[in-house]
């Protein structure tokens, strides 16, 4: 049972101290980070650059322009994390790049950068499963020893527990990430996408007041979102839907993006928060970490809380440097499997979308 | 909504014993006839059920809270009111409060094939889940194998499970969360047989033990390899209160998701 594992760890406490450059591109955010793993054990964030990619409003990121923003700003990014961290590459231990699952123009264009580097500095490279850097990272920050994770982004939507040996999927979506649920309909209501279109719909539904009626579609430890973005996408549609507010004529019966931004998070969050109990319960665990892109998500930490508290655990989750992709993370992950003896040989360097 | 004064279904929780907390419903045994208000010769008066309480989720905006409990105990009790005429293997209903969120089901002795296969109890509150237990002493008490009070192999429950599914699927009900704890196993009771013979005799035919135990060394012989299990549950003693057709039976425990 995954929850009540408790094993010594079978990493060894370095007998040096170890730094990793980690490069993460696997959708629009292109990061670099170094770490450093200390003999006395300790971890530090040497530095955590990123930049990121942003597209018109009522768009999204197409995987052209995308690996072509990451190649344009892969040295600044990289110069930048170096500087920050006031090292140089001749000091790295290993070069650990994010091999998948992402979109595959980015995902390569990053590995190529981390491969020539490889070449260059003749340093190992470490290739990293994209959600394993988030939830190693994720630990790392916060401490949670054996948590329900909850990895919630653009692109995954995902309850994960740890149990023989490996990260286990327990349950999730079975079409659409939620992320990608509430991107899109960011660009039917036409939100900006800076800084990010989930953070405009969080704080649009702030200002709703009203829950309208939309599926609630968890089925076993799994939920289905795409029903639930048509739906709300249908209110749009609707005689008393406003775009631009209330005007001085109308009665109460109106709907706003507001009110469809507040009835799109409550509902899809409830769903969520509701699988991870239910993992929770499954496993017998208490602790719950949110990782990913919507683990920022004010509202969706809280309704986790109150749940975790109904079950007397705790919720662990990061600010948005870790939640959304980022370097760092895949430097944490790549140097605990580099030290874990851990390497992916040149030819094998290769990306997956999956 | 109906909360003001505490419903006769809440009344009735406030008595219960809490047995366990699922992920979203709490668990509790209780006597739908409350002692006292019963003729106390009727064995039927001390029945036991079980609720099932989708207690009010915090997290959840109330109205969508109070919408979906309310369709899932609707909709938990007509899967189970189908299963039951299409002769599936469910507990029976004994009441349903779908605003409170509350449904009654039989109660069921028995174990749940998740622990009959070694996968543990299902996650009782406390002690279990914490992260710093010694992992050693779960995994060192396998001197038994379970399975064995119920004198039935591994492979006829797979067959009994399969069996149940068929019949549930073929009553056009969907689960919609299957899982080793959602089914149970139930020793028919054969001892409560035994036990309320044991009750006549000594109600009719008062001094009558030495002939009783004439009875169980008979049975004894007949039963050979299964009267251990029978026997060991005779002298549990308890008041068994219904008789039920011999066997062991596989119960499917119907769950929010169904839907039909």
């Amino acid at each position: 049972m995954p929850g009540r594992v408790k094993k010594r760890s079978p990493l060894k406490a370095p007998d040096r101290p170890y730094i990793a450059l980690g490069l993460e591109g696997s959708a629009n955010k292109l990061g670099a980070g170094i770490i450093k793993h200390s003999t006395d054990g300790s971890t530090l964030v040497l530095s955590n650059v990123r930049h990121t990619y942003i597209t018109p409003a009522g768009e999204g990121f197409l995987p052209r322009d995308t690996a072509q923003h990451h190649r344009e700003w892969a040295l600044t990014v990289i110069n930048d994390a170096l500087n920050k961290a006031g090292v140089s590459l001749h000091d790295i231990d290993c070069i650990c790049y994010t091999k998948g699952p992402g979109m595959g123009a980015p995902l390569v264009s990053v590995a190529l950068v981390a491969r020539t580097l490889s070449l260059l500095y003749n340093k190992p490279l470490v290739g990293v499963n994209h959600c394993v850097g988030h939830i190693e990272m994720g630990r790392q920050v916060t401490g949670a020893q054996n948590p329900v994770v909850l990895y919630v982004s653009g692109g995954n939507t995902q309850v994960i527990a740890y149990s023989q040996q490996c990260y286990r999927i327990f349950g999730e979506t079975l079409d659409i990430a939620v992320g990608n649920c509430l991107d899109r309909f960011a660009r039917v209501i036409n939100l900006s996408n800076d800084p990010s279109p989930g953070y405009n719909i969080e704080q649009e539904a702030k200002k709703g007041k009203r829950l309208l009626p939309l599926p609630y579609t968890t089925k076993g430890m799994d939920i289905s979102l795409s029903g639930i973005l048509t739906s709300t996408e249908a209110y749009t549609y609707d005689k008393r839907f406003r775009p631009t507010g209330p005007s001085a004529e109308d009665g109460e019966d109106i709907i706003t993006p507001q009110d469809l931004c507040f009835s799109l998070q409550e509902t899809v969050f409830a769903m969520l928060v509701e699988i991870t109990e239910r993992a929770m319960a499954h496993i017998g665990s208490k602790e719950v970490l949110i990782v990913g892109g919507v683990g920022c998500n004010e509202r969706l930490q809280e309704m986790m809380g109150v749940m975790a508290k109904e079950r007397g655990g705790n919720v662990f989750a990061t600010d948005e440097r870790f939640c959304i992709d980022n370097g760092i993370m895949i430097a944490q992950a790549g140097l605990l499997s580099f030290r874990m003896g851990h390497e992916t040989p040149l030819l094998k360097s290769t990306c997956t979308q999956r | 909504m109906a909360t003001q004064a505490a419903s006769p279904t809440i009344a009735l929780i406030e008595h219960a014993e809490k047995i366990s907390q699922g992920a979203e419903a709490k668990i509790y045994r209780v006597q739908l006839h409350p002692a006292g208000s019963s003729n106390d010769a009727s064995p039927v008066a001390t029945e036991h059920i079980l609720l099932k309480y989708r207690f009010h989720k915090q997290y959840r905006h109330p109205t969508l809270d109070a919408s979906l409990t309310k369709s899932r105990v609707a909709g938990e009790a007509r899967a189970l009111l189908k299963c039951v005429r299409s002769g599936v293997n469910v507990p029976g209903i004994r009441m349903v409060d779908a605003p409170e969120g509350v449904l009654g089901i039989e109660w069921i002795d028995g174990k749940s094939v998740r622990f009959l296969l070694g996968g543990g109890a299902e996650g009782e509150e406390g002690e279990e889940g914490e992260v710093d237990d010694d992992s050693t002493e779960d995994t060192a008490e396998t001197e038994e194998d379970p399975l064995q009070e119920f004198s039935i192999t591994q492979d006829s429950v797979m067959e009994l499970i399969g069996t149940e599914i068929a019949k549930m699927h073929q009553a056009d009900v969907i689960h919609g969360d299957l899982t080793t704890s959602n089914m149970m196993l139930r020793l028919e009771d054969k001892a409560v047989d035994l036990y309320v013979l044991e009750r006549a005799f000594s109600s009719t035919h008062p001094q009558s033990e030495p002939l009783f135990a004439g009875v169980l060394r008979a049975y004894e012989k007949k039963m050979g390899k299964e009267w251990p299990a029978i026997s060991r549950r005779l002298d549990d003693g308890e008041s068994r209160s219904t008789a039920r057709p011999s066997g062991t039976a596989l119960m499917l425990c119907v769950s929010e998701t169904a839907r039909s």
